[in-house]
């Protein structure tokens, strides 16, 4: 790869004040490069894994248990590091960021998970409210923005109740509106349906699309072969710490690989929802 | 603003910690109260030492049956030293009287026989003379015809001072005990309060929050601790004081002409103030510790 010269402070995107340019709109959203993971020496979790992610794009990432799918998720929140490769997000190596300003970075990903991760004692505004709190918003506008969050994952009035008391497929949904209550331009769902029965898995799927629709980047984790049958969305199988791809996307269309038929498609023509302005955070 | 959002979780925090956090406060209370109260004590004994070592006084307590006339002469010798800033003559019935009307007596040391005191001068020094020169002025008084003794009080002083010295020493090393034991028991509420908030603490973190957004709030409660254990301690202290100095100022009085007095208002608030920042540190020390952000 050609070093490329991009001033003294390469990281100023993630920062707080930063703006997209529009050098950095044009990019694909993530690029993983030759990406090497190890959390043992003798056998790598990921090894050589390639990628392309256009803007916009729906993504599975599936494979067997043990596979990888959640350390490649991990990578891109900088949970983990890359031993080895570059993971380009908007155009920028997220493994050279200082701890500093990994918090930068996380600002413009939606993240949620197969347990929910919300918090039990905090009501369903609380909940979502806290992604808002972190970027030191004004309290009135807060208010706004999770009332409109909620009524996309379907909570509408319900931001006053205790998040314990609720379903499993419903604090989903208060996971799933915490994403993407800051608008970022990429999300990553790591098996976000693997604690729900298939009616709601069906259901949590929908709401990502709905999602996708009004342009924001999905990358959803998953081993639940029903589920993406139903779908004809891209798909990224790893296996053994290698990326196959299984079926490509719009972006990465080639010949010698044909779509699935898709069962239900989502288009964004189908979504009456408004669609909201997804994109990267400046975060003020 | 920022510092609000971390304000009401620190609210919230001590809201639903409460029972570890009244633990916490009250133990606290009781260790600044230990200090407070050395300082109360320190504070007093010093200001009667001073006072004692101030007001140099001696007893010049003159011979069994001494002439009429070198008893003058005494006297027109002692009046006549530049140091010596007042003189009374107690005769021995004089000083019987005096010691009874003192000692709120029962009637069995009523009984004490006319001559059981001797007769004496009762000398006051000029204030601020050093109790060496005191020691000096003895020594030539006592070469005088006349003399059976005399009483500089030296012995007390220096019994005194030193009571005070051993007891800034032991102050000292309460405040220190008192500092350790404040970040101490801060730190462990505070790691079991990260321990019970690990949930919302993951949250935060994957949502993009800085250290400063995590850690603030754990530091505004441990602040709080400290500051409020300090105020109690105070208030507690100042009652026991307003309790209790009746008891101490009739006797102080008698004693060295002193009465009690309470900590100033300035080291009053050096001790909230302590307190506060105390549980700051406590609680920076442990977040620093157990808490890997
Ligand atoms: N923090 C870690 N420390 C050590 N090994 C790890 C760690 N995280 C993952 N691994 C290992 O990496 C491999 C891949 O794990 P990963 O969680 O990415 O799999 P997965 O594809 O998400 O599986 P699943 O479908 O069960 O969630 C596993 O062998 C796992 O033991
Ligand atoms: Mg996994």
């Amino acid at each position: 790869m050609a070093k490329r010269k991009e001033g003294a402070r390469p990281f100023a995107f993630f920062r707080a004040g930063a703006r997209a340019d529009a050098v950095s709109t044009a990019k694909p959203i993530l690029v993983l490069e030759d990406v090497y993971k190890y959390f043992r020496e003798d056998h790598p979790t990921l090894r050589g894994v390639n990628l392309v992610v256009e803007r916009g794009e729906f993504c599975f990432v599936t494979g067997p248990s043990g596979a990888g799918k959640s350390t490649l998720l991990q990578l891109i929140y900088r949970k983990h590091t890359v031993d080895a490769g570059r993971i380009l997000f908007c155009g920028r190596d997220i493994a050279r960021l200082r701890e500093k300003s990994i918090p930068f970075l996380r600002r413009n990903l939606g993240i949620v998970f197969q347990d929910f991760k919300v918090v039990r004692h905090w009501t369903v505004q609380e909940n979502v409210a806290i992604a808002l709190d972190i970027l030191d918003m004004p309290r009135r506008l807060v208010r706004s923005r999770v009332g409109e969050a909620l009524e996309r994952v379907g909570l509408e009035g319900r931001g006053g109740e205790r998040t314990e008391n609720l379903s499993g497929g419903e604090m989903q949904r208060v996971a799933v509106a915490r994403a993407i209550v800051t608008e970022p331009a990429l999300i990553l769902a790591d098996e976000p349906t693997g604690n729900l029965d298939p009616h709601l898995a069906i259901d949590i799927l929908t709401l990502f699309e709905e999602i996708h629709a009004t342009g924001t980047t999905v990358l959803f984790a998953t081993h639940d072969h029903s589920l993406i049958a139903k779908r004809n969305h891209r798909l990224i199988s790893i296996d053994e710490g290698r990326v196959l791809e299984a079926r490509q996307g719009l972006a990465s269309w080639r010949s010698d690989a044909p779509p699935a038929p898709a069962e239900e498609p989502v288009t964004p023509a189908d979504n009456p929802r408004p669609v909201l302005r997804p994109g990267l955070h400046a975060v003020s | 603003m920022e510092l609000e959002a971390m304000m009401t979780r620190a609210r919230r925090g001590l809201r639903e910690e409460r029972r570890l956090y009244v633990v916490a406060v009250s133990s606290l209370a009781v260790a600044f109260l230990s200090v407070g109260g050395a300082l109360l004590a320190m504070q007093n004994l010093s200001r009667l030492a001073d006072r004692w070592g101030q007001s140099a006084r001696m007893t010049v307590y003159l011979a069994e049956g001494i002439e009429a006339a070198d008893r003058t002469q005494l006297q027109i010798t002692l009046e006549s030293l530049p140091e010596v800033a007042s003189l009374r003559h107690l005769s021995g019935a004089e000083a019987r009287e005096e010691f009874l009307a003192h000692a709120e007596v029962d009637s069995s040391l009523a009984a004490l026989p006319a001559d059981a005191f001797p007769a004496s001068f009762e000398v006051e020094l000029a204030a601020g003379t050093a109790p060496a020169r005191a020691a000096t002025i003895a020594e030539r008084v006592g070469e005088l015809r006349g003399i059976d003794d005399i009483e500089t009080y030296q012995g007390w002083h220096e019994r005194l001072a030193a009571l005070v010295r051993a007891g800034r020493g032991v102050a000292g090393a309460l405040t220190f005990l008192v500092l350790l034991c404040v970040v101490a028991v801060i730190g462990n509420t505070i790691r079991l309060a990260v321990a019970r908030r690990r949930d919302e603490i993951e949250v935060m973190k994957l949502c993009g929050a800085t250290d400063r957004f995590v850690r603030g709030p754990f530091v505004l409660e441990g602040a709080f601790q400290g500051l409020l254990a300090a105020v109690l301690s105070v208030l507690v202290l100042m009652a026991a004081f307003a309790a209790l100095r009746g008891a101490f100022d009739a006797s102080l009085a008698a004693l060295a002409g002193t009465r009690t007095v309470f900590l100033h208002p300035a080291l009053l608030a050096a001790i909230i103030l302590s307190g506060g920042l105390l549980g700051a540190a406590g609680s920076a020390v442990s977040l620093r510790r157990y808490l890997q952000v």
